[in-house]
């Protein structure tokens, strides 16, 4: 030690300081995060060798970082052991050597306190959606706006049986993990009983071979609910393809061959949103859309007569079965927003007022809400 | 039939034909028209270029297929000679099981202009079902996740695997995304949010709009938009002195250009013919 | 019953995946881990569902010469033979596998389908997006009012200037397109995202708890 401190002097190249070790906040364990203010000759170094010593006084290089770099992840550690570091300055064959850290220990925690403000959401969120459930199974009238695109579904259902033709119901080309697919099963679910109330044809292409086993048994379902198994054709909900536009092809195929009186596009689309749009009104059909992908509204909106957009297709269960407990939530999700809109202005402010002297402090606050 | 009417109902079969002619000329006539480089399109190319020559990998995700090839593959090539020019080493995985032959393809076509070799400049870990499963596991353990890489090699066995665990030992990955799984539904909610991963994308055109709000909330570093993305990464690649190789998409891009201004035409024709029926009417 | 347990395991999987969210203890990453690695196999197994629905599908259209059974003759036998080669061909071109996958000089290995067959229909049907947009931005882009004709102008912008030749024509017009991408159009979709964000919550919520069923097939 005594010899490398002498050549360090001789030559002098200052060694690092402030060498800081700590165990990895909100983490799994075996981790310690080190941080060390740099040579004063840094410039001209090669790199920093990162030395551990353990409680038996061990010493093992775990690793080496380019000049440059103060800081360094440890995860070769082990839980629950006390470890001290230095971090050495190389230039070629000459080292400078810090003082050592203070102990760290590393250790496995339990809560994730970065994510406490998701936590205050989520707690705050979920109050609201169930006080207005509890709110609607009391029996209070709850206020639903109209949407077009609802309305219009039972006159497309009604055209299409005048017509003698087919419905076409695409229910995204997502899969069930998607909540646009769910929502979009739910509005099918209730397509089809109107369906399955008139004898139309229902033809419900899948792109997902999950999303089609649960499409088949809403679909069985819903004509079942209304006294009419009779009517349900199995072969009707199908899977073709997984490939996007193999997918997009079969179905703009379908509807130039089967000519559905009305298309029903819920759920999540990509680029093939306009291709089945714009094929579908080539044919003549009326067209409902709905998805929650925001760069696919435009072509919805172009081609088709109606559009859900973003939330209303989250709605369209609610608002087409008028359950009180689906009204409720609606109700709460609006309340949500207000809490949104609050908390944007509020930050807005703390972060215009944080820049002011004196007033730093307020950043604690506003960055309580942000999500690192 | 008046002229306002024309206008105003010009049959699709002539539009179609209309937008075909336009498209193919300027394949033999070309503009040569170099654009701005956009300030996402540079933030990419800054993010590839701080990455550490022949230190922990560049990860790129191959999240489209065929369909969407003419768009991405050229950001795909051009972010790999950017890399291995520097002698950045890259990590190749694909979440379309269709990308798998696109993402061999790329690697087989650029890794031999620069001399690269497989294992040691470069890994193809393939392509694994259960996509948010893949993306979430690798977050905790690749080696775990891609137990040998596409061609059945252990991946403890391939020398520039050797320490990396997780994305903690990923400086960079870029997700080039023409849907789902992709960028927008896989790798932002899941690895950025979750890990806290740096990342940028490269997507379609019809879907980069929609990265936007993530670039500005800083959990983008980075997005390549469609054809114009691709040829102003390809032009920074070629400015920098990194590649003197062909620039598909920048060629495409006069096609493109006239494209957007027929339809402007066209819209403008309808328009007029609209304005003179509803004058008449 | 039916629908009992289905909800049982929905309720007690969705809440252990919300609290793992906020413990990052080597167990809660455990049962992460576990519960991914399920994902992974049902995934697997969804796959023998669909090749199961297109056969019966395309099998019936066949049998009952329904108008067009030919493309379904089409499709069946497109992926009966594509699943032959895959399996018994195997995926690497130079390795020896059961099936020969080339006779003479004919190849017909996976990734000669692949490349000759996927990738130019693949790409045919993705072109054919730019001809349906025309199409579309021709028939419905009318400066019918106040609102649809500011459309049309910021369209205009954004059509030109996110082009090459935009800034050949005014250099500033690539930046007024970024603008209006990055300032108006942002602003409306933060809008409408917050509402999806907080939408989906809910739905997940609903899921979770079994007030939304419907996914069970059947509202009750």
């Amino acid at each position: 030690m005594s010899f490398l401190l002498a050549v360090c002097f001789i030559f002098g190249i200052g060694p690092p300081e402030a060498v800081k070790a700590c165990d990895r906040p909100n983490d799994a364990g075996k981790c310690i995060l080190l941080s060390w203010k740099l040579s004063p000759d840094d410039a001209g170094l090669k790199s920093y060798d990162i030395v551990r010593t353990d409680a038996f006084g061990k010493d093992t290089v775990v690793g080496s970082v380019p000049s440059g770099i103060g800081s360094f992840t440890d995860e070769s550690v082990r839980d629950n052991v006390r470890y001290t570091y230095r971090v050495v300055a190389r230039q070629d064959s000459l080292r400078a050597e810090s003082v050592a850290s203070g102990i760290a220990v590393s250790r496995a925690q339990w809560f994730n306190k970065a994510r406490v403000n998701v936590l205050v959401a989520l707690v705050i969120f979920s109050f609201l959606v169930f006080y207005f459930i509890r709110h609607a199974r009391a029996g209070r009238k709850l206020f639903i706006r109209r949407i077009a695109g609802l309305d219009a579904v039972e006159e497309a259902v009604g055209r299409a049986t005048e017509m003698g033709r087919p419905i076409l119901y695409v229910p995204g080309l997502a899969g069930i993990s998607q909540i646009s697919t769910i929502a979009a099963l739910n509005i099918l679910s209730e397509v089809a009983k109107k369906t399955a109330k008139y004898g139309t044809d229902l033809l419900v292409p899948n792109r997902d071979p999950i999303v089609y086993t649960v499409a088949l048994e809403m679909v069985k379902e819903a004509y079942t609910e209304v006294g009419r198994p009779d009517m349900f054709k199995k072969e009707n909900v199908f899977f073709v393809s997984d490939n996007q536009f193999a997918y997009a092809a079969a179905v703009d195929g379908m509807m130039v061959r089967e000519k559905p009186a009305t298309n029903f596009f819920m759920g999540m689309f990509w680029a093939e949103s306009l291709i089945l749009a714009e094929t579908g009104a080539a044919t003549g059909a009326v067209q409902i859309a709905g998805t929650d992908s925001v760069h696919q509204l435009p072509f919805f909106i172009t081609a088709c007569d109606h559009t859900l957009i973003g939330e209303e297709l989250y709605a369209a269960s609610a608002y087409l079965s008028r359950d009180p407990l689906l009204l409720g939530s609606l109700k709460g999700q609006d309340w949500g927003k207000v809490v949104i809109l609050a908390v944007l202005v509020a930050g807005s402010i703390l972060l215009v007022l944080s820049g002011i002297k004196g007033l730093s402090f307020l950043h604690v606050i506003y960055s309580f809400f942000n999500i690192s | 039939m008046k002229i306002g009417e024309i206008l105003g109902k010009i049959d699709r079969r002539i539009v179609f034909g209309f937008m075909a002619i336009v498209v193919i000329v300027p394949f033999f006539f070309p503009l040569n028209v170099t654009g701005k480089v956009a300030p996402p399109s540079q933030q990419l190319f800054d993010a590839v270029e701080e990455i550490q020559p022949d230190s922990k990998p560049l990860l790129i995700s191959i999240d489209f297929d065929p369909q969407s090839m003419p768009e991405l593959y050229p950001m795909l090539k051009a972010i790999l000679r950017h890399a291995f020019s520097r002698n950045v080493r890259v990590c190749m995985m694909a979440l379309w099981v269709t990308g798998v032959g696109l993402g061999e393809a790329a690697l087989n076509e650029v890794a031999p202009e620069y001399g690269k070799v497989h294992g040691k400049d470069y890994v193809y870990l393939g392509w694994k079902p259960g996509f948010a499963a893949v993306v979430l596991g690798m977050g905790k353990s690749i080696p775990e996740t891609f137990p040998t890489d596409q061609y059945g090699t252990p991946l403890e066995s391939i020398p520039m695997m050797r320490g990396v665990k997780n994305f903690r030992d990923i400086p960079y990955a870029i997700s080039i995304s023409a849907g789902d799984p992709g960028a927008l539904t896989l790798w932002i909610p899941y690895v950025q949010s979750r890990f806290g991963q740096k990342l940028g994308t490269g997507m379609t055109a019809v879907s980069a709009a929609d990265a936007y709000p993530y670039l500005q909330s800083g959990q983008l570093t980075g997005l390549l938009g469609g054809m114009k993305g691709a040829a102003e990464y390809e032009h920074l690649v070629a400015e920098a002195g990194y590649s003197e190789a062909s620039k598909p998409a920048t060629q495409a891009m006069d096609s493109q250009s006239m494209a957007h201004l027929a339809i402007i035409l066209l819209i403008v024709l309808g328009n007029i013919g609209f304005i003179l029926t509803k004058g008449r009417k | 019953m039916k629908q009992g347990i289905p909800r049982l395991l929905c309720l007690v999987a969705g809440i252990v995946m919300i609290v793992q969210f906020f413990i990052p203890h080597p167990i809660s990453e455990k049962i992460f881990s576990e519960s991914l690695r399920w994902v992974r196999i049902i995934s697997a197994f969804a796959l023998v569902l669909g090749v199961r629905s297109i056969t019966v599908h395309h099998g019936t259209r066949i049998i009952r010469k329904s108008s067009g059974w030919g493309y379904s003759l089409v499709a069946l036998v497109a992926m009966v033979v594509t699943a032959v080669i895959g399996l018994f061909g195997g995926v690497d071109p130079h390795a020896t596998a059961l099936l020969p996958t080339s006779i003479g000089g004919f190849s017909f290995h996976l990734q000669v389908l692949y490349a000759n067959l996927m990738v130019p229909l693949g790409a045919t049907m993705f072109s054919i997006l730019a001809f349906y947009m025309a199409s579309a931005a021709y028939r419905s882009f009318r400066a019918r009012n106040k609102e649809a004709t500011v459309l049309l102008v910021a369209a205009f912008i954004v059509m030109i200037g996110m082009v090459p030749i935009g800034s050949a024509i005014w250099p500033k017009l690539p930046d007024i397109a970024q603008w209006l991408l990055n300032v108006p159009s942002m602003a409306a979709k933060r809008g409408i995202l917050f509402g999806i964000a907080l939408g989906s919550v809910a739905t997940s919520l609903k899921i979770i708890l079994g007030i939304e069923r419907g996914w069970l097939g059947g509202g009750k």
